[in-house]
């Protein structure tokens, strides 16, 4: 906001400069300001050479052998272990196959969450009743860690693959509901009077005026359920699970095999970059006028 | 010929001690284009809430044509000050809202939609997103919305209080020839005193502590500019002139100097 602020102000001051000439600048308040994008790349720079020494701290202890390698494979080593279980496999799948498992488990997790998240948070948000049902329940729920309800649900459900999605959704579940209650309760008074004002039924209300204004926040409880969802997988995929990236770790830290388990840290934290990246995107496209309003 | 009529409305809000409203007798008949004006805190907006039916009075009732109103409806169209436009519809379909609620199908409310924006002199801008725009253009929208229902009566609050001067003036003009070709009855609550002058059929001035009609003038200088004269003539008219110490008098009588 600020920077396109700036960026809009900036043809003005050049045109004054080349009307009144330098003299009209050297008042001291209309010193031009630093442009702020400065300030990322100073961040971002400082961000970099720390990855960067952190990394050569890890080569230099695994060179000397400060630790036994056992413990503190090489980062080479590591990039070695990718390229191997990526085309070899580990545990019976490559790579990819593990990703695509845990992947599917996800996402399958992310859509029953979505079709029972969005209906409680529209009732959360539309009615006393609704609200009085499910907040206690959400609340409940909300601070539990996964591990803890893990045992009850193989106990209720079993091994199977119901079991794993069950866990990823339960987790996901809370920040949809609740994100879509605030959205809806957030939904501008004028625009819902507008909208009665204009013949809106209160079906159509909800449809067309509530729904929308909330797709920013439904949104926003998404990204922060697929991060909840993707750090519960590796419990989920402690219940006799036979792919995953979770799996893969868990199987890999068994027999010690730690380069896989390193690599597979790096995998799971760069696919969780990836997905945020692209859930951004799909904000942008979906509610560019987000914030704008 | 519909007539919206409040009988005797008084509102009381939760937790304040007087009225906001009080025994407030008002009509709007169709042709009529009548202004509420007053200090901060005199009932105004309420009573254009009422009226409207998004505020239920606490006593008194609302009529059209003898029927009790307990609702909004799209007989009485609301344009608002902060223009509540809907973001996520670009501004075609925030025109078409309206016909799309009562199932008219897409191709005709486009046309109509199409067909309004260029009466409110926004030719061509319906595929644009309304954040795109400025305020001066999105106030028209908000009121191309209105008249897509084709309401009984247009009902505005305070609709050009947040434009900047030149903008409105341009605005009061547009607000006249539309009041002129629309076969409707507009209620309009303002700030402005040239602005209740210029456009009101008839000005109905309201007091705070209780909010109350206090003063209801007869105006046609409205009717002159719809007649062809130019507003700057009719703002120079001595009868204009003296017309607004009067309205600033009944005002700001028995406000706390």
């Amino acid at each position: 906001m600020t920077l396109a602020t700036e960026a809009r102000s900036r043809p003005l001051h050049d045109i004054r400069r080349a009307e009144a000439g330098p003299d009209a600048l050297s008042v001291p308040w209309s010193r031009p300001v630093a442009p702020r994008r400065k300030a990322v790349s100073t961040a971002r720079r400082v961000s970099a050479l720390t990855v960067l020494a952190l990394l050569a701290v890890w080569a230099l202890a695994a060179a000397l052998h400060l630790v036994s390698p056992v413990f503190l494979p090489s980062p080479a080593a590591v990039l070695v272990k990718f390229a191997t279980v990526a085309t070899v496999g580990f545990a019976d799948a490559t790579l990819l196959q593990h990703a695509i498992s845990s992947l599917v488990r996800v996402f399958v997790a992310l859509a029953a969450a979505l079709a029972v998240g969005i209906p409680v948070g529209l009732a959360i948000g539309l009615s006393p009743v609704g609200r009085g049902i499910f907040d206690p329940l959400l609340e409940f729920l909300r601070p539990i860690p996964p591990l803890a309800y893990l045992p009850l649900i193989i106990i209720w459900f079993g091994i199977g693959e119901p079991s794993k999605i069950l866990v990823i959704a339960i987790a996901m579940l809370a920040p949809i509901a609740l994100s879509t209650a605030a959205g809806v309760k957030g939904a501008s008074q004028e625009r819902l009077n507008a909208a009665r004002a204009l013949g809106a039924s209160r079906l159509q209300v909800i449809l067309h005026v509530m729904l929308p204004s909330a797709t920013p926040s439904i949104l926003t409880g998404l990204r922060i359920a697929l991060g909840a969802g993707w750090t519960t997988l590796v419990a989920a995929e402690l219940i006799a699970a036979t792919r995953g990236l979770g799996f893969m770790i868990q199987s890999a830290a068994q027999f010690l095999v730690t380069d896989v388990v390193i690599m597979g840290i790096f995998v799971i934290a760069a696919i969780a970059f990836v997905l945020e990246f692209v859930i951004r995107r799909i904000e942008a496209a979906l509610v560019p006028w987000a914030g704008k309003d | 010929m519909p007539s919206l009529f409040l009988d005797g409305v008084t509102v009381r809000y939760d937790g304040k001690a007087g009225p906001a409203v009080q025994r407030a007798a008002l009509t709007v008949s169709t042709g009529d284009f009548v202004i509420l004006t007053g200090r901060s805190g005199c009932g105004k907006t309420t009573l254009l809430n009422v009226a409207a039916g998004l505020v239920a009075p606490s006593s008194g009732e609302v009529r059209v044509d003898g029927r009790a109103i307990v609702a909004p409806g799209a007989d009485r169209a609301v344009v608002f000050q902060n223009d509540a436009l809907f973001p996520w519809l670009s501004v075609r379909d925030n025109v078409a809202f309206a016909l799309r609620m009562a199932g008219i199908a897409e191709r005709q409310r486009h046309e109509r939609a199409d067909a309004l924006l260029a009466l409110v002199r926004l030719d061509g801008v319906g595929d644009k997103a309304v954040w795109e725009l400025s305020g001066g253009m999105r106030q028209r929208v908000g009121l191309a919305r209105a008249l897509a229902a084709q309401p009984n009566f247009l009902l505005l609050d305070e609709p050009l209080g947040a434009l900047d001067a030149l903008t409105r003036e341009r605005m009061q003009t547009l607000l006249l020839d539309l009041w002129a070709s629309a076969e409707a009855g507009f209620l309009m609550v303002t700030h402005g005193i040239e602005e209740a002058l210029l456009l009101g059929t008839r000005v109905v001035v309201m007091a705070p502590d209780p909010g109350r009609i206090v003063h209801e003038i007869r105006l046609d200088f409205g009717r002159r500019y719809a007649a062809g004269e130019p507003v700057r003539s009719i703002k120079a008219d001595p009868d204009f002139v003296s017309a607004r110490a009067d309205l600033a008098d009944m005002i700001f009588q028995g406000e706390p100097a």
